[in-house]
């Protein structure tokens, strides 16, 4: 069992929750989502993200717009869906929930030493 | 200096390296192919270009400017390199699917499993694949190693197109759903229900739009922000028929590659069992010459033309293997959609293979054919001590020393001679009678054969042996001819011609019948017919002197004269005689005879 392999899998398993919580506020284009996830060192290289976009928007959670750009090619501009809105939240207590509950295991004291 | 390609990258244009290119080229080939149609390739490709079209252009400061292969390696490291993009599907395929329009089945993929592997970890990634125990493939491959080796072949050809897993999501892959009867009745079930819910859903989804855009159409004069969410419901109906075709369009493909399937495993099937029959074939011609495998060596006697027996059979091998294993590597190919592939080196090397062996099989076939273009005889001629007032008596003979006949070919046999040597034996032999005017009895043997060039053929004939003796007024010739292995079989034939003083009496035995012609024919006076019975030579035919006189029948019908199988009557002016099974009777003018069951009856004028 090697390591990378772990702390790859924890990471893509809330990656999606994360893309989703970048665009909550603000429709966003690939760029700027690949920064604020690289800014929180959540991603390390940008290619994981292009399919698990595609598969969002597939799935209905988000939807895009074309936006011209002066300094590129045009944009894709993503943004969440009512059915993307709704799933953040159910997400959001999930992860509210499972972070509790995984401080709480690990900063446990061992109780039978007690 | 290096040479520079223009690009087109998500419509920017771009000046690159050639190098740089081909680098650029491998790396979205790669990533191309970590990505299925369903999970949406064509697209994810589409941005990812974009993307890289905008890192490049951050890189650029103007036009002039020509990207290196340094600028191709760092959008490559902040891209990822091609494993960083697969996606672990099975992660997410537990999500409700009732949100989801296209559901994406991905069902599981053979790879190798090199972590629990004796040699290449074909077995246990089959087991992963079957979903059996990994013990009962490997006893699969041992009885096949027993069955002339075929399991190793088979093994080494998986071993080569078979994948390794390498990557987690990978090592999922191959451990997912295994492919058994159930799995696949319950994949053709979702199939099918899948469209039917989404049917149901576009059908009721298209009533509710139809009955909402006409409630709106009502309102629509009054309320002018209906208005948008008319165009809303008409978008929604769009959206549902989509759904619809959409759903359509998956059932249809999943039938497709259904049948696919299927035909892929019919491929492999006819594939391997060519494959393992010509291995089989090509192992035992092979190892004839270490074990003797007794009747091959017939083959190497008809092989006149000298290729080696190896030769044939290894360019026969790739002949007609390759083909086949074309068909075997297109059904696996169907089959197992993440099959590496053999590469083009490879295919080129063995269509070259190919057609170099079908080529040489052409010419040896020419080859052997021109070991026949020429036929040459040698004639050995004798008088036989016999006079035209004797009778000649013919009789073949076999010969005793020849045992142990193996094979019975309609050309030839192979025998051993008293020496336990190995001799080409034959029967070609045909006996033929002709007259003539001199007062001796001649026999001439002509022995033919045929080879490549008169010299070649004129020598066959020459080895030809074949013996007759004659004593006694009685000339006893051998049924068979033989002849050193050495020389081939190249048709070799005897034809004995007899010469016979016209006059002369013949009695041919009935063991020469099948040596003689069927008819009798301008080459033989003779035939089949004519056997066992004295015959006596003229100029052009021949007479028999024992055989039963010809019954011959009569009908005669005049009125004078009347003669047929059971009476004779005649009739003159003034008598008749009547003889039938009444009896006899006579009448003339003066005296009537009648002689009947009742007597004799005379009667006179006088």
């Amino acid at each position: 069992m090697k390591i990378e392999n772990t702390k790859a899998q924890m990471r893509k398993g809330v990656l999606e929750f994360c893309i989703l919580s970048v665009l909550k506020d603000e429709d966003a284009y690939v760029a700027e989502i690949l920064d604020t996830l690289k800014n929180a060192k959540l991603l390390v290289v940008e290619g994981t993200i292009y399919p698990l976009l595609t598969r969002l928007k597939n799935a209905g959670l988000l939807n895009y717009r074309w936006e011209e750009s002066t300094s590129g090619p045009p944009r894709k501009y993503y943004g969440l869906t009512e059915t993307g809105k709704l799933f953040l939240k159910e997400l959001n207590t999930t992860w509210s929930e499972l972070h509790n509950a995984v401080t709480i295991v690990t900063t446990q004291k061992t109780p039978k030493n007690e | 200096m290096n040479k520079t390609v223009n690009i087109n990258l998500a419509g920017i244009f771009f000046h690159i390296d050639e190098d740089a290119y081909l680098k650029l080229q491998r790396y979205l080939e790669a990533i191309k192919r970590s990505f299925t149609d369903s999970q949406g390739r064509s697209e994810i490709i589409a941005d990812i270009e974009a993307r890289i079209a905008e890192l490049f252009n951050e890189r650029v400061q103007n036009d002039k400017q020509v990207i290196g292969i340094k600028q191709v390696d760092e959008v490559i490291a902040i891209m990822g390199q091609p494993e960083d993009y697969i996606v672990d599907d099975e992660i997410f395929e537990d999500e409700p699917s009732t949100t989801y329009t296209k559901k994406t089945t991905k069902s599981k993929k053979l790879f190798r499993d090199a972590d629990n592997s004796y040699v290449g970890g074909v077995s246990s990634g089959l087991a992963h694949y079957f979903g059996i125990d990994t013990i009962w493939i490997r006893l699969a491959w041992i009885i096949l190693i027993f069955g002339l080796g075929t399991g190793i072949l088979l093994y080494i050809l998986l071993w080569i197109l078979v994948p390794e897993a390498k990557t987690t999501a990978e090592k999922i892959t191959m451990t997912g759903e295994p492919v058994n009867i159930t799995n696949i009745e319950k994949k053709i079930k979702d199939g099918f229900e899948n469209v039917t819910d989404t049917v149901g859903n576009a059908a009721k989804n298209v009533t509710e739009s139809v009955g909402a855009v006409a409630k709106n159409v009502g309102n629509s004069v009054s309320n002018a922000a209906k208005n948008a969410d008319f165009k809303k419901q008409t978008s929604n109906i769009k959206s549902s028929s989509q759904t619809f075709f959409d759903a359509l369009s998956n059932v249809i493909m999943f039938m497709v590659k259904l049948i696919a399937k299927f035909v892929g495993i019919l491929l492999i099937f006819i594939g391997a069992v060519a494959l393992i029959a010509l291995i089989i074939g090509l192992l035992s011609v092979g190892a004839v010459d270490i074990i003797h495998i007794p009747g091959l060596d017939l083959v190497d006697i008809a092989n006149t033309g000298n290729t080696p027996i190896w030769l044939v059979s290894l360019l026969s091998f790739f002949a007609i293997g390759i083909p086949f294993f074309f068909l075997f590597y297109l059904g696996l190919k169907i089959l197992i959609t993440n099959l590496k592939s053999i590469g083009n080196v490879a295919k080129f090397t063995l269509l070259g293979l190919w057609l170099l062996s079908v080529i040489a099989l052409v010419v040896v076939g020419i080859r052997q054919a021109s070991e026949h273009a020429f036929e040459e005889s040698y004639v050995e001629k004798a008088e036989l001590p016999i006079t035209a007032t004797d009778t000649l008596m013919v009789k073949m003979t076999g010969s005793d020393s020849f045992h142990t006949s193996y094979y019975r070919n309609n050309g030839f046999k192979i025998r051993h001679n008293e020496d336990g040597e190995k001799i080409i034996y034959s029967t070609d032999i045909d006996i033929r009678v002709k007259s003539t005017t001199d007062d001796v009895a001649k026999i001439v043997i002509e022995k033919r054969a045929d080879g490549s060039d008169f010299e070649i053929a004129l020598n066959r004939a020459k080895k030809i042996n074949y013996n007759y003796t004659f004593n006694n007024n009685t000339l006893f010739l051998n049924d068979y001819l033989t002849t050193d292995t050495r020389n081939k079989f190249s048709d070799q034939k005897v034809d004995i011609y007899l010469y016979l003083p016209e006059g002369m009496a013949v009695y041919f035995n009935n063991s020469t019948q099948q040596f003689l012609s069927y008819y009798k024919n301008n080459n033989s006076l003779v035939s089949r017919e004519s056997t066992n019975h004295y015959l006596q030579i003229n100029a052009d035919d021949v007479t028999c002197l024992d055989c039963p006189k010809e019954d011959f029948e009569v009908d005669i019908d005049t009125p004078e004269l009347k003669i047929d199988n059971n009476s004779l009557e005649i009739n003159t002016d003034e008598n008749n005689v009547k003889i039938d099974e009444n009896g006899v009777k006579a009448k003339s003018e003066s005296v009537r005879v009648n002689i009947s069951s009742n007597g004799i009856e005379i009667e006179s004028e006088n």
